[in-house]
C-alpha cells in the first residue's frame, strides 16, 4: 500500500512545523504606483466603461449644440423672407405656379387625346385640325396668367434684390469683424456697409398692390370666361375630364381672394417667434436648399419618406422574421435549425452598400420589370416606371430588419418556459396550437419589442434609402392609397449622407442637417426605450 | 410481486391478463398494465424489464432515490417522453384498459386527454384563472360560455380552490400563491376529464400547509380519478398512497399495499431505504 506509506510523513511534517510557524494572514500585494494587480486590472475596465459613456454623452452634446442654433439662423431667415418682401410676393407667385398645374393637367389631357386618336388611326392634319379650336382655348387660358405673372417677376425681383444685400452686408460685417479681430483696422474702416432700407423697399412693393389686384381681377376675369366657354374635346371619352378640370378651375379662382387678403395683411417689420421658426422645421413641408428664391427647411418630406420607407420594409420583414423564429424555434428539425440559423444571421454581415448595389443594379429594374406584367397590374401603383422608389428601398431595408427581428424574437420565443410547453401538452394539445395559444402570446412582448428594434434598425439605415430610395425630395401623395409605395422619396439618413458634405460648416443648411440627425437620435431613443419597457413587463409577466 | 427484476425474463411468463371489461371497470381492477419495459434515452437504458399492474380509482406511489426511473416511467405513461429526442420503448408494452398506448395507430394528442399529468413546479399559463381552466377545452373546440362557466366552477371545486378565487377568475394565475398555483394546475387537468391523472412530485416546491391541503385534494380524487404520483417524500407515499412501487437503478424492486412496503418490506434494498438508511 505505496500511498498509505507516503502520506504519513508529510502530514506529521506539517503538524510538527505548523506550531513553531507564525500566523501569518496579513496581507501581501505587490504594487504599481501605489495600485495592486486587482485594482489595476478593475481600472482598466472601469476606466473603458467610463470612456464609452463619456464619449456617448460628448455626442449627444455635441449634436444638440451644432443643431440647435439652427433655429435663431432660420429665425432670422424668415425674418427676411418677410422682411425683403419675398412672402408679400409669394401669393402672388402662388397663383402663378397653381396655374401652371391647371396647365399640365390640359396638356395631359391633350396628350392622351392625341394618343387615342393616333390608335385609331386618325392622320396626322386631321388630328390637328380636330385639336384646332381645344388648342386654341389652352392658349388663351395659358396666357390670362401673363399679367400676374409679369408683374410677380417684377416684384420678385425686387425683393430678392433686397434679400441679397442684406446677405451681402451680413457678409461684409463678418469680415470686417475679422479685420477687426486681427487689428487691421485700415481694412476694416475701407468695408463699407450700407443697411438695406427695408421700409422704403417695403412702401415700393406696397405701392404695387393696386396694380396687383388689377392684375389679379384681369386674369381671374379671362379665366372665369374660360371655365364658361368649354370646348368639345374630339375624343369623347375624355370630355368628363375637362368638367373635372372647370371644377378644379373654380377651385382656383376661389383662392384669389386669399392671396390678396394675405398680401393686404403683410407687415414686412412683424418679428418672426422662435416658435415659427421651430414650426417651419417640424412642420414644414419643404425642404428647398440653395435656392435663388427662398429656402425651406422642412423635416415633413424626409420624416414621411422615412416612415414610408421602414413601414415597408416591416410589413415585409416581420412575418419573414417572426414566421422564421417560430418555425425555427418550434417546428424545425434540429438540421433546419443549424442550416437556417446562420444563414438569417449572415444576412447582416452583408454591407449595406453591397445591399444597396444590388438594389440598384438588380432589384429595382427588376421590380420595375415585374410590376410592368399584367397578371400582377391588381397590385397597387403597379406599373410604374422609377426604378428607383420607396418599394425598392422598402425591400432591401426588409432584408436588413430580419436577422435583427428573427434573433431577437427567437430568443424571445425560446425564453418562454418549457414548463408552459409541457403543461400544454399533458392536456392533449397538439403542436399548432401550443405555439399559437400558449408560446406567441408569452412571447408576444418579445416579439413586439424585437419588431421595434428592427423598426429602430431601418430608420437609422442610410446607404441603402440613399441609393434605392429614389431621393425625391417631396411628401409621398398619401391620397393615392397604397400606390404612394412606388413613389420615390428621400429619408432623414439620406439627406444627412447626401447634403452634409458640400455645406458650409456653421451654415443654417449646416445646422439644419443637424437638426434633422437630432430627430433620428430622439427617434432611436424612443423607439430603444419603448423596447426595453416592453421587454421588462415580459419578464415580470412570465414571473 | 415480482422483485427479482432481472435483465432475462422468460417471455414465456404467464401474462397476469386484467378484465377485459373497460369502460365500467370496479374499482381496484387493473387499469395500467406495464409488461417487460424497456426505455431509452438515445443509448442509455433509463427503465430495465418493468412490469407493473395499477389498479383503477386508487392512488399508487412512486418512490426511490433520485435517477431510479421513476418520473421516467410515469412521462412513459402519457408518453411525455415522445417530446424529448431520442427516447424510445425498445422492449415491452404499456396498456391501459387493454390499449397498447405505444402502438402505432395510437395519437398522442388523444392519449393525453385521457391521462393528465401535475408537475413537479407549478406552471399555470400566464393567463386568467378561467382561461387556465379552459384551455384544455377550448383546444378541443369547446366554446359554449355556459359549459365553460361550468366546468371552471366544477373543477375548481374539486381542487378545492372554489372558495379562494371565485371572485377572481379573470385576474392572472401567476398571482396566487404557490399551493394554490399548484391547486389550478390540478383543477386545469381535471377539467377535461382524464381517468388517470399523473403527478410528478407536487408538492416539492411546497410549504407543508400547502403540501397537507394538496395530500387532503389526493384523498378526495381518488373516487373519481386513478392517481399515480412519484414523490421524495416518504411520509407522503406512506400517508396519501394505496400502494407502493419501489424503484431504483432504473429497476422495479418491489410493489405492494403501502401499509407492507413500509412496514414488512420482503426486498432488503426496499427496507434499507425506506428505514432511510440509504437513499
Amino acid at each position: 500500500m505505496p500511498p498509505t506509506d507516503a502520506s504519513p510523513p508529510p502530514a506529521a511534517n506539517i503538524a510538527e512545523s505548523g506550531s513553531a510557524r507564525p500566523f501569518e494572514i496579513r496581507r501581501v500585494r505587490t504594487r504599481f504606483l501605489g495600485l495592486t494587480l486587482d485594482e489595476c486590472i478593475q481600472g482598466f475596465f472601469g476606466g473603458n466603461a467610463f470612456v464609452a459613456v463619456i464619449i456617448l454623452a460628448l455626442i449627444t452634446v455635441f449634436l444638440f449644440r451644432e443643431g440647435f442654433k439652427f433655429f435663431p439662423l432660420n429665425q432670422d431667415n424668415l425674418r427676411i423672407y418677410r422682411a425683403a418682401g419675398l412672402e408679400y410676393v409669394q401669393h402672388l407667385r402662388g397663383l402663378d405656379e397653381s396655374h401652371l398645374a391647371l396647365n399640365r393637367y390640359l396638356q395631359d389631357v391633350r396628350l392622351r387625346g392625341l394618343q387615342a386618336m393616333q390608335v385609331e388611326g386618325v392622320p396626322a392634319a386631321e388630328i390637328k385640325a380636330r385639336l384646332a379650336p381645344f388648342d386654341a382655348w389652352t392658349n388663351a387660358f395659358g396666357d390670362a396668367i401673363d399679367p400676374v405673372r409679369g408683374l410677380a417677376g417684377e416684384m420678385g425681383d425686387l425683393s430678392v434684390a433686397a434679400k441679397e444685400a442684406y446677405q451681402q452686408n451680413e457678409d461684409y460685417k463678418v469680415a470686417r469683424d475679422q479685420f477687426l479681430a486681427a487689428g487691421k483696422t485700415a481694412e476694416a474702416q475701407a468695408i463699407e456697409i450700407k443697411e438695406v432700407d427695408f421700409a422704403a423697399n417695403a412702401a415700393v412693393l406696397r405701392g404695387l398692390l393696386p396694380a396687383a389686384r388689377e392684375a389679379a381681377a384681369g386674369a381671374s376675369a379671362v379665366i372665369e370666361a374660360q371655365l364658361a366657354a368649354l370646348p368639345v374635346f374630339p375624343v369623347a371619352e375624355l370630355q368628363p375630364r375637362l368638367a373635372r378640370f372647370a371644377e378644379l378651375g373654380r377651385e382656383y379662382l376661389a383662392t384669389y381672394p386669399a392671396a390678396l387678403a394675405g398680401m393686404e395683411a403683410w407687415k414686412y417689420d412683424q418679428p418672426v417667434s422662435g416658435l415659427e421658426a421651430f414650426q417651419a422645421f417640424i412642420f414644414g413641408r419643404q425642404w428647398t436648399t440653395a435656392s435663388f428664391w427662398q429656402d425651406w427647411y422642412g423635416i415633413v418630406p424626409l420624416f414621411t419618406g422615412s416612415l414610408l420607407i421602414s413601414l415597408i420594409a416591416l410589413v415585409i420583414a416581420v412575418p419573414f422574421g417572426v414566421g422564421a423564429a417560430i418555425y425555427v424555434n418550434q417546428i424545425s428539425t434540429p438540421r433546419e435549425q443549424r442550416l437556417i440559423k446562420p444563414t438569417i444571421e449572415f444576412i447582416s454581415a452583408i454591407p449595406s452598400v453591397v445591399l444597396g448595389f444590388f438594389g440598384i443594379a438588380i432589384l429595382g429594374e427588376t421590380l420595375r420589370r415585374l410590376s410592368g406584367w399584367e397578371g400582377l397590374s391588381w397590385l397597387p401603383g403597379f406599373p410604374y416606371a422609377e426604378r428607383l422608389n420607396a418599394l425598392t428601398a422598402g425591400c432591401l431595408l426588409a432584408l436588413i430588419a430580419v436577422p435583427t427581428i428573427f434573433t431577437l424574437a427567437e430568443d424571445a420565443i425560446n425564453n418562454v418556459p418549457r414548463a408552459f410547453k409541457e403543461a400544454s401538452f399533458a392536456l392533449g394539445a397538439t403542436k399548432l396550437q401550443t405555439t399559437l395559444r400558449i408560446i406567441i402570446p408569452a412571447a408576444l412582448s418579445g416579439i413586439i419589442s424585437a419588431v421595434l428594434l428592427g423598426l429602430g434598425r431601418v430608420i437609422g439605415e442610410t446607404m441603402v434609402v440613399l441609393l434605392c430610395a429614389g431621393n425625391r425630395i417631396a411628401i409621398p401623395d398619401f391620397g393615392l392609397g397604397l400606390s404612394v409605395v412606388t413613389q420615390p422619396v428621400h429619408t432623414m439618413t439620406g439627406i444627412i449622407a447626401q447634403e452634409m458634405g458640400e455645406v458650409v460648416r456653421g451654415s443654417i443648411h449646416y445646422r439644419a442637417l443637424f437638426c434633422v440627425g437630432i430627430v433620428l437620435f430622439l427617434i432611436a431613443l424612443v423607439i430603444n426605450f419603448l423596447a426595453q419597457k416592453i421587454v421588462r413587463r415580459y419578464k415580470v409577466s412570465v414571473g | 410481486m415480482d422483485s427479482t427484476a432481472t435483465a432475462s425474463v422468460p417471455r414465456s411468463r404467464p401474462l397476469a391478463t386484467p378484465p377485459a371489461s373497460s369502460a365500467g371497470a370496479e374499482r381496484g381492477a387493473t387499469l395500467i398494465d406495464i409488461k417487460d419495459l424497456d426505455f431509452y434515452y438515445g443509448a442509455k437504458q433509463a427503465l430495465f424489464d418493468i412490469n407493473l399492474q395499477i389498479p383503477d380509482k386508487r392512488v399508487t406511489a412512486f418512490i426511490g432515490p433520485s435517477g431510479c426511473g421513476k418520473s421516467t416511467l410515469l412521462r412513459c405513461l402519457n408518453r411525455m417522453n415522445d417530446l424529448i429526442d431520442g427516447t424510445s420503448v425498445k422492449r415491452g408494452a404499456i396498456k391501459i384498459r387493454n390499449v397498447d398506448i405505444y402502438g402505432r395507430d395510437v395519437d398522442p394528442i388523444e392519449l393525453r386527454k385521457r391521462v393528465g399529468m401535475v408537475f413537479q413546479k407549478s406552471n399555470p399559463f400566464p393567463k386568467s384563472i378561467y382561461e387556465n381552466i379552459t384551455y384544455g377545452l377550448r383546444i378541443q373546440g369547446v366554446k359554449n360560455k355556459t359549459r365553460l362557466d361550468e366546468v371552471v366552477e366544477k373543477s375548481l371545486r374539486g381542487a378545492a380552490l372554489w372558495d379562494e378565487v371565485k371572485d377572481r377568475l379573470h385576474e392572472s394565475g401567476l398571482g396566487l400563491s404557490g399551493g394554490q398555483q399548484q391547486r389550478l394546475c390540478i383543477a386545469r387537468t381535471i377539467a377535461v376529464e382524464p381517468e388517470v391523472i399523473l403527478m410528478d412530485e407536487p408538492c416539492s416546491a411546497l410549504d407543508p400547509i400547502a403540501t397537507a391541503k394538496v395530500e387532503e385534494l389526493i384523498h378526495e380524487l381518488k373516487k373519481q380519478f386513478t392517481i399515480i404520483i412519484v414523490t421524495h417524500s416518504m411520509q407522503q407515499a406512506a400517508r396519501c398512497s394505496d400502494q407502493t412501487a419501489f424503484f431504483y437503478m432504473g429497476k422495479l424492486i418491489e410493489f405492494d399495499a403501502t401499509h407492507n412496503i413500509f412496514m414488512n418490506p420482503k426486498n432488503p434494498q426496499t427496507e434499507a431505504y425506506v428505514s432511510g438508511r440509504f437513499g
